[in-house]
Order: structure tokens, then sequence, then C-alpha cells
């Protein structure tokens, strides 16, 4: 008998009422995975533990919707005694000594951490190709990539493995999987979440959030991990909500803006034929969709690396073989052992963003790049934030096209910036960003919008992917069953 | 030799008295077992963050405050990048671009000539840890790292090894007395570190300038600084050059010695620290900062004076922080402050170094404290009747006038019985009698020495003194 590719509701009902266990969620889980194993969405399975935390549950009333349902979180998460590698040589042996905020949060929902999920090294990337453990493979053809860097929450989550991941967005590292995978994925508000325990990548624009398959299950996570945190002095102090509030509300009246970069040349005919498809369909449900400029958007790329590669470089420095992770044998001196450490420890990508982003802070250049970066980073938060006067939400796609072949050449990182462009503008802007399934492409590989809200304003963007959801109505479980 | 004017500039940094570090939670404290002032965030573990205590900034304000800064209302951190094991992220959160407190003074007197030293900046940034070096092995106490520090910065205007000094020692005694810090030199609470140049015309441009680190005493680094300045007058004197360098004091040497030639400016890629958000400094902050300061050296030092302490007093009691406190609660009390202020740094001092004590670790309280002031100055007690109730004093609770009749210490303060004895004492000793009218002062001490042996210590000294001068006459 299998539970995880029902409804949370109805496994909620089964645990509530006795008929099924913990134990049996998370037995089904590992199975699932094992199935998957060639996905290679994982890095590290918690199976021990988590069979142990299952039977301890037993003796624990059902007190939540989340209650006993096994979760993934992606490899960057600190998770206390449970290895934590960043998809990095430079930390494969490294086994945490605290807990990440949100793990705390996860463990008082009484969830079950089933594993590590596959990613870039240290998030860099967008096919999840960079990471030291080999790339996890897109559940829709396992000849295609699955995105990135959150590519092994996506890839487990459209596989059907478990309910429930994490994922991290520094630059569209939630939403762009999940549009190659066909599942929703939410970066919320820059300080939505604590930052605590996440692995630091750009600390001005990493954002965790949820990864899973439908909509309603995405706000009832969001629900659980949100919460200003004296740990991190950057989240935010917010009333409580419910993020599912307003999921299957009446969207009629709603006024929508597509800013005309998002559907510029750049963006496939297929995946823009799609999105106007979906457009067509909101505006004959009485919604109002214009097309309009917004300033900006295209410097938002460059923006981006200069702000995130600075970051990274300092973020990075700590990894020197001193007091945890990788460290160089047969070294000859402190100057070596930093050298050879982070040779061998740090992969091509990852060194080479340590290098831009060194040069990007050096002497005049950090006046010249990293300080303009950021002053033309708040003139275009404000354009951004103005759209929000006359609009509710912003749509657009999430990618330019759908998910391409493992064996394209990585050797371009522009190209592979490419891949994050129209995801990236709102993590410069601090905005909630997310990507719901829309279709097809004529291989079957899935094609996602993504919804743009105003900060802090993720019901709303949750009200309208619900019904975009409910109006698709796509079968969005690879193989086709369900 | 040619004339050459010295320029000096003096960076120090203090370690702030707070009870948890900078950024983290862990405690502020010396002198732990090492490492075990730590957590994940001192010891910079992956996706930790750093908090920021406000008990910091409350200090940081008050330093600016007495140190005559103004102060900045709206600042932020910056992240120093360097790798050094000391520096357990590989970069260290200090302030670059705006600094808390800027174009500040300190007000010094040397020789008896006042001078104001300019402070260009002060700011805000974590201690490292603290490396120990065991044959070819480093070891690393992390306790340190984290603890809050201030560094104060002056504008190169020192002129002297005696104005370093003389700035250094106010310096210290200004933020140790306003409760900022303990500035323990020899813990490194307190470090400072100088800059000197010379050159042969004010308007000349400053020469190639050099650092001295590590130095262990405010006496250290005068005597550095001397010894610089003459080594570089003898180079250019040899028409030798040298390059921009850092040098350290080396105890044993009693000289700097050099440890590393300067490269090309360091380049360490400030940038604001995106893990801490803009501080606001408020009007409101900046006045509970001040509001808890105590009274500062240099108005101590008026007031005793105003009181009639001799200079040397002053500065006595100023030295030793819990005597003055003491001390200052006093002021509004009727006594003679000089009395007091010598039984305060004779006797009880004394008393104090032997048992390793402060006064506040006695039953020496200002009500019996007072009692004993006027019982001395109105000859009830000599100096020597002090010291032997010195141990009830300073160890019981009971008053003076108990302590004198408990160990039977009674003066003869009647007139008529001490001039009995005192006449009888001048028919005895004639020859003194003519040496005191020829002008022997010893004569008069001989004479009173007489008069307590005869009353076996027992009379009213200052009585006594009164009535021997009279019938001297």
């Amino acid at each position: 008998m299998k539970y995880l590719n029902k409804k949370i509701e109805e496994i909620h009902t089964l645990l509530k009422e006795g008929k099924i266990k913990p134990i049996d969620l998370v037995e089904e889980a590992f199975e699932n995975i094992e199935n998957n194993k060639e996905l290679n969405a994982y890095i590290t399975l918690n199976k021990e533990e988590a069979i142990k935390e299952a039977k301890e549950l037993e003796n624990i009333e059902v007190d939540n919707l989340l209650f006993g349902l096994p979760i993934a979180l992606k490899d960057n998460i600190i998770t206390k005694g449970l290895r934590t590698t960043c998809g990095s040589h430079i930390l494969d042996n490294f086994i945490p000594i605290y807990d990440a905020t949100i793990v705390d949060k996860i463990k008082a929902k009484h969830m079950i951490i089933i594993g590590k999920t596959n990613m870039d090294e240290f998030a860099m990337g967008s096919s999840s190709r960079t990471s030291y453990f080999g790339p996890p493979k897109n559940p829709w053809n396992k000849e295609k990539i699955c995105g990135g860097s959150s590519g092994g929450s996506a890839a487990t989550i459209a596989a059907r493995d478990v309910l429930f991941a994490i994922g991290s967005d520094t630059g569209g590292s939630i939403r762009q999987p999940a549009s190659y995978t066909g599942i929703v994925g939410m970066k919320p508000t820059y300080g939505r979440i604590s930052r605590y325990g996440l692995v630091a990548f750009a600390s001005s624009l990493d954002q965790m959030g949820p990864m899973t398959k439908n909509v309603y299950e995405n706000a009832v996570l969001l629900n659980a991990i949100v919460g200003k945190d004296e740990k991190d002095l950057t989240s935010a102090n917010k009333e409580e909500e419910d993020f599912t509030r307003l999921i299957g509300k009446d969207v009629k009246g709603m006024k929508i803006a597509v800013p005309n970069f998002l559907m510029g040349d750049i963006v496939s005919d297929e995946v823009k034929n799609k999105m106007n498809e979906t457009i067509k369909l909101l505006k004959e449900n009485d919604i109002t969709v214009d097309f309009i400029d917004v300033k900006y958007l295209e410097n938002a790329m460059t923006l981006y690396q200069i702000i995130a590669m600075g970051e990274a470089s300092s973020n990075l420095a700590r990894f020197d073989g001193i007091r945890y992770g990788f460290q160089a044998e047969n070294v000859k001196n402190i100057e070596d052992l930093y050298l050879e450490t982070r040779r061998q420890g740090f992969g091509e990508e990852v060194k080479r963003r340590i290098m831009v982003g060194s040069y990007l802070l050096s002497g005049e250049n950090a006046k010249t790049y990293y300080n303009k970066a950021l002053s033309i980073r708040d003139d275009m938060r404000k354009e951004l934030k103005n759209v929000f006067k006359k609009y509710d939400l912003m749509i657009g796609p999430t990618t330019v096209t759908t998910a391409y072949d493992l064996t394209d050449p990585m050797n371009d990182p522009r190209k592979s910036f490419m891949d994050d462009v129209l995801v990236i503008p709102v993590n410069m802007a601090g905005l909630p960003g997310m990507n719901i399934p829309i279709g097809f492409d004529q291989k079957h590989m899935p094609i996602g919008m993504q919804i743009i809200g105003n900060s802090f304003e993720e019901a709303k963007m949750y009200q309208l992917a619900s019904f975009i959801e409910k109006e698709l109505n796509l079968n969005l479980t690879p193989g086709g069953e369900e | 030799m040619t004339n050459y004017i010295p320029t000096i500039g003096i960076e120090v940094h203090v370690e702030l008295k707070t009870k948890t570090k900078i950024f983290s939670n862990s405690k502020n404290g010396y002198g732990q077992m090492a490492n075990s002032l730590t957590n994940v965030v001192d010891l910079g573990y992956p996706g930790t963050l750093p908090t920021l205590n406000e008990e910091v900034i409350n200090l940081a304000i008050r330093a600016a405050t007495v140190l005559n800064c103004k102060i900045r209302k709206q600042m932020h951190f910056d992240r120093k990048n360097y790798f050094y094991p000391d520096n357990p992220k590989n970069y260290q959160i200090t302030q670059a671009r705006t600094p808390i407190g800027y174009d500040g003074y300190v007000e010094i007197n040397v020789g008896g000539t006042p001078k104001k030293i300019y402070i260009e900046e002060m700011h805000i940034e974590e201690d490292t840890c603290k490396s120990a070096h065991r044959g070819d092995k480093t070891l690393l106490d992390f306790n340190r790292a984290g603890v809050p520090l201030i560094e104060i910065v002056t504008k190169p205007c020192i002129s002297s090894g005696e104005e370093a000094k003389a700035y250094l020692e106010k310096l210290r005694e200004t933020l140790f007395y306003s409760d900022i810090s303990d500035c323990k030199i020899e813990e490194g609470s307190m470090r400072a570190d100088a800059n000197v140049s010379i050159r042969e015309k004010e308007e000349e441009p400053f020469r190639t300038k050099v650092e001295i680190k590590n130095i262990g005493s405010i006496s250290n680094v005068g005597l550095s600084i001397e010894k610089e300045i003459e080594r570089q007058k003898k180079l250019y004197e040899n028409h030798e050059t040298f390059k921009e360098q850092t040098r350290r004091f080396d105890d044993k040497l009693q000289d700097t010695v050099l440890m590393r030639v300067k490269e090309t400016g360091n380049d360490y890629r400030y940038f604001p620290e995106p893990d801490i958000p803009f501080v606001v400094i408020t009007d409101e902050m900046i006045e509970h900062a001040k509001e808890k300061i105590p009274m500062l050296p240099d108005e101590r030092r008026k007031v005793y004076g105003e009181k009639g302490l001799l200079e040397a007093n002053a500065n006595k009691l100023i030295q030793n922080r819990s005597l003055s406190d003491f001390f200052n609660t006093l002021l509004e009390e009727n006594i003679d402050f000089k009395i007091a202020s010598n039984i305060l740094l004779g006797d009880v001092s004394a008393y104090l170094n032997k048992e390793e004590k402060s006064i506040t670790d006695t039953t020496l309280t200002k009500e019996r404290f007072i009692e004993l002031v006027k019982t001395y100055s109105d000859g009830t007690i000599s100096s020597k009747n002090l010291k032997e109730m010195l141990d009830s004093i300073m160890e019981s609770d009971k008053s003076i006038k108990d302590i004198m009749q408990e160990q039977g210490i009674e003066n003869i303060s009647d007139d008529a019985e001490l001039k009995q004895i005192i006449h009888n004492i001048i028919l005895e000793n004639q020859e003194s009698v003519t040496d005191f009218k020829n002008g022997h002062d010893r004569a008069l001490k001989y004479l009173m020495g007489q008069v307590m042996k005869e009353t076996k210590g027992k009379a009213n000294p200052r009585i006594a003194n009164e009535i021997l001068l009279e019938e001297l006459k």
C-alpha cells in the first residue's frame, strides 16, 4: 500500500485514526528513494535516525498536519549529527554539532528528516552538475538536468519519494529546478525564514523555502518554518499568519502585471506560448493582466554576479581545513594548508566564483562594483515595489527553456546564468517568488510559471497559484500514474 | 646632528567589559580554561550568524563621549577579509567606513604644558583568538574570539615618547573610570601600537613610517618610541633609506626588532557586513550611556584639590579606584580631608595590601571611617593608637569608641594632669629647653617623646603639644 502519493489531509487522517504509523511512511519513503536511486537525489540518507524517530512518534499524539511526515533537506542546511556537505568535497566529512533554526522548527512539528538532498556545490550552479557527488537526474527524463542548485530536492519531490523538501534560493535555486521538474517551489520574502544554519552563499540574497508537489502543501509547510529568530538579525518580525488562508478564494478582479523583460526574446517560443495560454485563462476569469516595462530588470544579472560573488568570496573563506571539514595532508606550513585544502577541497565553479568575487572586492573595485551594485539594487527594489502600488502580483515564465540535457557543455558560465535570468530579479529585491507548473513542452518536459508578490504577501501568491493549479489540473506525476 | 621632528600616531585596542561577547552569547572572560568560553558562532561554524550585543553599543557610545568624540547616528559593520589562523571566519567584523566615534580628543599634560591629543576615529570590532606556539605547533584558544573591542586611533599629533606615555595613561584611567574596560595591559585588555616617523621641517611631507606592535607596558611604549626615533635619525644621518615596516618591542633587548617589511598596501576587501542590519543610534541611547558615567579622574583631581589634598595624595587615591570611590562618598561630610586621605593611603592601604583585600571587602563603612577621622583629628587617638586598633577597625563593625574602650586606649586629655607632668619634664630637661630656645626644633620632639614616655603614650598628642609650647615660652 502506498501513502506518500496521497494528499496530506488524507495521510493525516490515516495517522490520526491509527490506521498507519509514521514508520510506515518512513519505510515507504526509503523504499521510494531506493527505487529512484538512479536519480541521485540524495547525498546522505538519515535512515537509522529516521526510523528511530518514527518509532518514538508512536507514543506521541498526532497534533498537527505535518506530524510524522518525512521531509528532505537540501544539503546546505545544518543538521546536528547528520552529515552536511553542501555538495562539496571540502565538507564531505562534516558532521555538524548544532541544528539550523529551520531544523528546530521542522522537528517541533514532529516531521522526520529523511535525508540531505543533492545540490550544486555551495549552491553555485543552475543544473546541480557542480555537485561533488554527481548530478541528480530529472524524473521526467533521466537524460535531462533537474536544474539547480536545489536539484536534489526538486527531483525527490517530482519523483514522489516524499511530500516535502526544503530548498534554498539565492538566485533562483528553488524556482528554477521547480520549473524544470514540474513542482511547486516558493522562495519567500527575504527575512521570512531564519537563515541561521543555512550555510551562507550570498548572505543578502539567500533564503530557504518549501518545495512540494502542490500549492496547498507548500503553504502548509511554509506555515511551519517562518518566524523571527533571535539568532538571525536579518529575519523579519511579522505577525503569525496562515499562508493557506486565501487558497481557493475567488481571484476575480485581481490585477496582474507581466514585465516585458520576462517575455522577451531570450524566452523560447514553447515557453512563451504556454505562458500566453495561461494569461488567456486568467483574462477569461476576469483577471486584469497588463504587460508593463519595469526598469533595471535587465541589470539584475550583472548586479547579482557582483553581489553574490563578492559575498560568497568572503562567506567561503572559513573553509580553511583548520576547525572542520576536509584538511589537505602533507602541507609545509599554514599558507600551504590554506592553499592545498581549498585547491583540493573546492570544485572549479566554486573556485571561479571565489576568485571573481575577491577581484570584485579588491581595492578600488569594491567602490566601482560592489557598492555601486548595492546602490542600483536599491533603485531596482524601489522600481519593483512601485509596480505593486497598481498590481497585486507579477507573473512571467520561470525559465527561458525547459530542462536541457545533462551532457550539454558546462564551460560557458554566461549560459549557466541564463538559466536564472528570469528568477534573479526577485532575489535582488528581496521579494517572494514561486514557481507553479503550467504545462509541458513537446517532449513532455514541464514548463513553469513564476508568480512574484510584494514583500510578505505570499498568501496572495498562493491564492493565484491555487486557482491556476485547479484550472489546469495537470497530471504532474512523471510516468503518468496517479 | 640635524634636528628632527618626530610624528607619532597611536592605535589602541581596548576590550570592553561586557558580560557576553559582541556577536554571540558566549561569556566574555579572562583566564578561563582554553576554549571553554566558545560556541559555534565564535568558532565560525558554517551556517552561524552574528547577533549584536547591545551592551557593546552602549559602552562604545560611552567611550566616544568620554573621549570627546562626535557620535555617528547611523552606522554599519564591515567585513575585513584576511586569512589567519586566529581569525576563525577568515574575516573580522569591524567598522571601516562608519566608525561610531570621530573627531575627539584627550587632554594631557607633560611637564606642565597642556596639550590636546586628537582622536581621528574610534570603532567597534571583534577580537581574534589567541595563538600559542609550541615547537612547530600552534595552539588556538577561542575564548578571546569575539570579545568586543574598541579601537581608538589618534591623529599623527604626538611628538615624543613622553607624550605618548601621558596619552596612554590618560586614556587608560579615563576608560577604566568610566567602566568601559579594565584596561589591563598585562592581560591584553588594552594594547597599543605606535606609528613613528621623523622629518626635518614641519613643511616637509611625512617620511617613511614604522609601526611598533606588541608593546607590553605603557613605559615601554615611551621607550620604544624614543629608541625608534634614534634609530631613524641615525639612518638618515648616514644617508640610508628604509622601507615601511612593522617592528616589535623586545623586553630582553629593551629595543625594537624587525617583524616584517610591509608589502604594497594590504587589501582587506572591506564590504558592508550583510548579516547585521544598519544600527541607528538615538538620542535616548546616547543619554542612557552618559547617565552612568561615574566621576572621571580629572574631575576627581579638581575636587580633591579643592578639599585641600596634596596633588601627590590625590593622584595616589585615583590610582586606587576603590579607595577613590570610597573617598568620594565622604565629600559632603565635614571632616579634615587631608587627614582622611592620609589615613586611607597610609594605614588603611597598608592593611589592604597586606591582606590582599579591597576596601569594599572590609567592615570599614563610611560612618565608622568618619568617626575615625574625627577621633584622630581632635587628638583623641594617636597614630600609634590607630595602628593598634587597625585590625578591629577593618574587621569588626564596632564603633571606634567601643574599640578604644575594649583595647583600653584612653588618652590623657586632662589639662591639669598633663600640665603637671609637662612641668616636671621641663624642669628635668633644662638642656633641651635651652636647645629649643636656640632654635633646635629637634628638642621639641625629644621633649614630646619624654611626655609620651611618662604617660605611657596616653597623652593626647595635640593637647600635650600645645601645653608644652606654652610652658616653653
